[in-house]
């Protein structure tokens, strides 16, 4: 919203105060100012010419050629082709270097042959109104014609600064959407008086009221004032100027006078043409559907049910609060009206205003709730301007008042201990008590402290409770003047956080020693993606109103976020690790208040440059995850689960190469690690020169912190020396390398220290269906040294074990 | 038989050209061994005449201790000359480039919120979390946004639907929910902060997203002033920023604190005006207040007992700020390009 300084000078003096001073003052007090401009900056450079003689052109019918005195050495010659331009008249200026509006800068020029040095300016060049049937003859000021050569800005009192205020700071306050409210939170400020305005309402005829019917709710207050003997035409200067200064431009003087009604009390109002609305009146209803009404910028608009609408015998003519109709406006002969001030429901006026996509600088005004008491000052404030202008107006008959309203002021008990608990500051009652008053509210010694009574104005949502006149006495007093204090109190360190301990580990081991990337990814997942990963089955969490059509789904599980980055990870580098910590929500797990459960997970992926077939066993994406997983599983204090081949049944996961965790039958499992499914690698474009070697992983946060945990233990360095053994065994191929690990630690009776397997082989020597395993063993006891025989026992045991499982000990 | 001092000549000779160690252990096993030419001489000696016994007895001992120094310098040479060559390193350029170390990295949003929950916990601040997927009354009615508060306007909400909830469920607007969760799930007074995910429904480019982080702060206590406000914006700051920062608090509006501020914090990277501060030399940094009432009672709590403020801190923004980086896209990308600079 644009604040002109002039036009606050109209309610507050504001002598001694620069515009970055208020600006600052209003942005610590009150709302932020976002800028702060010179009204037409420009004015400031054109200057007040004298013309002296206007003869023909030599060779244009249509042109002239002016000499004008601008206080220089010797008069310009002009160019100019403006039918109305004569000698003797006062006029602007713009002489060579002088850049008007539209970066139009001034150059010496010749015209059919004649130099021109300078530029008479219209109405619109200087960027003050449409008119440009002919140079702007400036008016007279006083009793002397205005002195040639300054500025006419100065000349004419047109300098005025333009105050931007961010819209949104004034969200909560109504009463500051006119520059009457944004004046009296100065005149507060500054400890200045607001000046008294005439919002008395003038005599009113005592002729029948226009007949008023408000039918819907949704108009609280529907005032109609009746005004006879308007002439329209143009507006004075000071009014166009002062639109101007706030970005409106003027039409003609009805429509330039509402407009100052509503940006000086706040108050929205149209004028209708009394003489185009129905004799039965105005009728206050909502749309039907299917109802079409063609509002006055020219636009045919459909309406719906939910609109409420002005209408005068059964058509509309205004939609409520947005914008008027184009049958029923002021136009050059109106000289009937009906002022329309009136209260709309918030609610009704932003929907439509939403729903049209067209938000005016009324509906603006009625979103925030208006005071109902106000269409009554917004009245009056019109009919005693117009009044002013044209002394001949009346107002034949009285006020037509509709609508069903309360008047909103309220009271409300303030303690002056409670402003100074909550603020922080040793601020006496009667500082308190005058802070107050200035911003127009009544405070009265009451109980230990005030009972504060608010204006209607303010009373509606903004001031409410005791905590409210708190902020007023703080913004006022200005936070800057609150001494800053330290919170005492107990410092207790907060409770231990074994999730947050755990998410630390597991992100420092991964960033760290595994190096993985960690990744944050949206929570929403293109269905494309789901699609290419297989992962779109199942029921989702979706937003009603996304991003693109396609990111509706609210991820159930992280993997798939970490799979769409990988191909284009992969054509930046050949090894990509990445992982992420993150939520996913499952629909079909909701809880009593309908929430989606929500799962913690850590997804993994490794993507390698596909591995040669001879390759050792564990040089692959998959093994070489699985041993990220253990150690991350390790970092995070949790016992190791136990690894099988499973079938996790994940979309994303091959057949085949996968395994589960778990530590028990009791606790949920831990997650997985697979390679990737091979149609999956393929849909996320790993082929040709990508191919990829793809293992994922998925750990659930949850379950790992209901793992049982495994801090490092301390045992005692061993005081026998070590016996190494390798061992090789062969196998039926479906035998899990698990199950022979377990024949190896259960033939130690205890004294296997260490397992490390260093060679799988299959071969023709084998035979058909066999694997080889090799193992680097190492025995230990705890109390004797270990001797060769003690080694050829162990091997003896592990050979029956094996055996009575169809396996071999290979010697 | 052999004169021992030729013997000594022609062993010394072959020492002398023993090009290693193995040579010279070679020489004295065939010189000085069991088997070797002193053992054989000594062997001869019975049958020598009586009077050339000690002689040659002796001539054997000193062959064998002359051979055995020979050696002993000729291995000492042996062995700084192996230095010597290790010493020398031709051509050696300690400026050729190191194998590349790769490395993994922690994203800077998960940095700069490590940074602040340690600054905040070593002041008694709990870390909580909060659901993503929240449901309305959290989100705006606990949090005195009723349905139809202009206040709606102005936050974009992405409404969702459930399969099989009837809920009102949406993707949190702001951090603020836990506010309300947290007065319910602890016993007052309590210090805590909530890092995470947020969500409005805005068109993307460089300077929005429609997913960010956020991190919201609570006090609960008994009289809690704005001065404490303050003071604790203050200290955030100087742990941000690692100096001293001036503050200013002007009016904000947010409905859920009453007084609601915007904190500005002096432009930590200019002083005379630059992009980041858009010449004001201040940047809006922290919405801020003392709790509203309402809030308190949404949460249980008895607002004429329990006081508390709040504050919601831009994590993205400050990532941003704090490394320069000009398109917020960036950190939910996923571009290894980018992680890779952390």
């Amino acid at each position: 919203m644009f604040i002109s300084m002039k036009w606050l000078a109209r309610h507050v003096d504001l002598t001694g105060i620069t515009p970055e001073q208020l600006a600052d003052d209003l942005t610590l007090s009150t709302c932020e100012v976002e800028g702060i401009e010179r009204f037409a900056p420009h004015m400031s450079d054109v200057v007040v010419g004298h013309v002296l003689e206007r003869e023909p052109h030599p060779d244009a019918d249509k042109l002239g050629v002016a000499r004008v005195d601008v206080g220089g050495d010797e008069p310009l010659q002009i160019v100019c082709g403006a039918p109305n331009l004569a000698p003797g008249q006062r006029v602007a200026v713009a002489t060579i270097g002088t850049v008007l509006p539209g970066d139009f800068k001034i150059k010496k020029s010749k015209i059919r042959g004649v130099e021109s040095r300078g530029m008479i300016c219209s109405v619109r060049e200087l960027d003050l109104g449409d008119e440009h049937d002919g140079i702007w003859v400036l008016p007279e000021v006083g009793e002397t014609p205005l002195a040639v050569g300054q500025p006419v800005a100065a000349a004419l009192g047109m300098e005025d600064w333009v105050i931007e205020v961010d819209n949104k700071s004034l969200t909560h306050r109504p009463d500051l959407w006119g520059h009457r409210g944004i004046a009296r939170e100065l005149a507060a400020i500054y400890e200045r008086e607001l000046k008294p305005i005439d919002l008395e309402m003038p005599a009113l005829g005592g002729g029948a009221p226009v007949s008023v019917r408000v039918e819907d709710p949704a108009c609280s207050r529907y005032l109609g004032l009746a005004i006879d003997g308007a002439v329209n035409g143009v507006s004075p200067d000071w009014l166009r100027e002062l639109l101007l200064a706030v970005g409106q431009r003027p039409i003609d003087l009805l429509v330039d006078l509402s407009n100052f009604v509503m940006l000086d009390l706040g108050q929205p109002n149209h004028a209708f043409d009394r003489d185009q609305l129905a004799v039965d009146g105005i009728v206050v209803r909502k749309a039907r559907a299917g109802e079409r009404m063609t509002t006055l910028d020219g636009e045919e608009r459909e309406l719906v049910e939910s609109d409420l609408l002005i209408t005068s015998g059964g058509d509309p003519v205004a939609l409520a609060g947005v914008m008027g109709g184009e049958g029923s406006k002021v136009g050059d002969d109106t000289g009937r009206l009906l002022l329309e001030c009136a209260t709309f429901d918030a609610t009704t006026v932003r929907r439509t205003s939403a729903r049209l996509a067209h938000r005016t600088d009324s509906s603006a005004r009625f979103e925030k709730t208006l005071d109902p008491t106000l269409p009554e000052a917004a009245a009056a404030h019109f009919a005693n301007l117009l009044r002013g202008l044209q002394p001949g107006v009346s107002f034949p008959c009285a006020l037509a008042d509709a609508g069903e309203w309360s008047d909103p002021a309220r009271s409300i008990h303030l303690r002056g201990d409670v402003v100074r608990r909550d603020l922080g500051v040793a601020l006496h009652d009667d500082a308190i008590a005058s802070i107050l008053s200035r911003l127009g509210l009544t405070p009265t010694a009451a109980g230990g402290g005030f009972d504060v009574a608010i204006p209607s104005a303010r009373a509606l949502k903004d001031l409410t409770m005791e905590r409210d006149l708190v902020e007023e006495v703080g913004r006022i007093h200005r936070y800057g003047s609150v001494p800053e204090a330290p919170l005492v109190g107990a410092i207790e360190p907060p409770p231990f956080d074994r999730r947050r301990q755990m998410v630390r580990a597991v992100e420092d081991r991964l960033a760290g020693a595994a190096r993985f990337h960690q990744v944050l990814s949206y929570s929403f997942t293109p269905d494309d993606l789901l699609e290419r990963t297989g992962c779109a089955a199942g029921d989702f969490v979706r937003a009603k109103n996304p991003v693109a059509p396609d990111m509706a789904r609210v991820r159930r599980e992280v993997l798939p976020s970490l799979l769409g980055l990988v191909e284009s990870a992969r054509r930046e580098r050949d090894v990509v690790r990445l992982f992420e910590l993150g939520k996913g929500y499952r629909p079909e797990e909701a809880g009593e208040d309908g929430m989606p459960r929500e799962v913690h997970q850590l997804a993994m992926v490794l993507a390698l440059p596909t591995t040669a077939a001879d390759a050792p066993f564990d040089a692959g994406a998959f093994f070489q995850l699985r041993a990220a997983v253990d150690d991350v599983i390790s970092a995070a204090g949790v016992t190791a689960p136990c690894w099988s081949s499973a079938d996790t049944a994940h979309p994303a996961a091959h057949p085949v190469k996968q395994v589960a965790g778990a530590w028990s039958e009791e606790l949920d499992g831990c997650g997985f690690v697979a390679s990737l499914e091979p149609g999956v690698a393929r849909a996320l474009g790993l082929e040709g020169e990508l191919a990829s070697d793809v293992a994922v992983a998925v750990l659930d946060m949850d379950a790992l912190l209901a793992a049982p945990p495994s801090p490092p233990t301390y045992r005692p360095l061993p005081k026998f020396p070590m016996v190494k053994v390798d061992v090789a065994c062969v196998a039926p191929s479906e035998m899990p390398a698990a199950e022979l690990g377990g024949m190896i630690e259960k033939a130690g009776k205890g004294a296997v220290r260490d397992l490390q397997l260093f060679d799988v082989f299959r071969g023709e020597a084998l035979g058909e269906g066999k694997k080889s395993l090799a193992y680097h063993v190492v025995l230990q006891s705890d109390t004797k040294t270990l001797t060769d025989k003690d080694a050829q026992k162990f091997l003896g045991r592990l050979e029956r074990s094996l055996e009575q499982q169809g396996a071999a000990l290979r010697r | 038989m052999t004169d021992t001092t030729t013997i000594l000549a022609e062993t010394r000779a072959r020492i002398a050209d023993a090009p290693d160690v193995e040579a010279l252990r070679a020489i004295e096993r065939e010189v000085v061994g069991k088997d070797g030419v002193v053992a054989s001489l000594l062997k001869s000696i019975p049958g020598l005449p009586a009077e050339e016994r000690k002689g040659a007895g002796q001539s054997a001992n000193e062959l064998k201790q002359a051979v055995l120094a020979a050696i002993e310098e000729r291995e000492a040479s042996l062995g700084s000359a192996a230095l010597e060559a290790e010493r020398r390193a031709d051509g050696f350029d300690g400026t050729l480039p190191p194998p590349r170390v790769e490395r993994g990295t922690l994203h800077p949003v998960t940095q700069v919120t490590r940074e602040l929950e340690d600054l905040f916990t070593s002041m008694g601040y709990m870390v909580l979390d909060g659901p993503e997927v929240e449901l309305d009354d959290y989100n705006f009615e606990k949090l005195n946004i009723p349905a139809d508060h202009p206040a709606r306007d102005t936050q974009d909400t992405f409404y969702c639907s459930s399969p099989g909830s009837s809920a009102s469920l949406l993707l949190r607007t702001h951090t603020s929910p836990v506010q309300v969760r947290a007065m319910e799930r602890l016993e007052p007074p309590f210090r805590a902060i909530v890092p995470g995910k947020v969500f409005r429904q805005e068109t993307t480019d460089a300077s929005h997203e429609h997913t960010f982080h956020q991190m919201e702060g609570l006090v609960i206590d008994r009289n809690v002033s704005v001065g404490h406000l303050i003071g604790a914006m203050k200290t955030l700051l100087r742990g941000i920023f690692k100096k001293e920062i001036e503050v200013r608090l002007r009016p904000g509006y947010f409905p859920f604190v009453e007084p609601g501020f915007e904190l500005d914090a002096r432009c930590p990277f200019c002083t005379d005006g630059c992009s980041v501060c858009k010449r004001t030399t201040w940047i809006e940094l922290l919405p801020c207040g003392l709790v509203h009432p309402n809030v308190l009672k949404a949460g249980g709590l008895d607002p004429e007992e329990w006081g508390g403020f709040a504050f919601g801190l831009g994590l993205s923004r400050l990532v941003m700020l704090r490394y320069g980086i000009d398109d917020v896209r960036h950190l939910l990308g996923g571009d290894l390009r980018f992680l890779d600079q952390f």
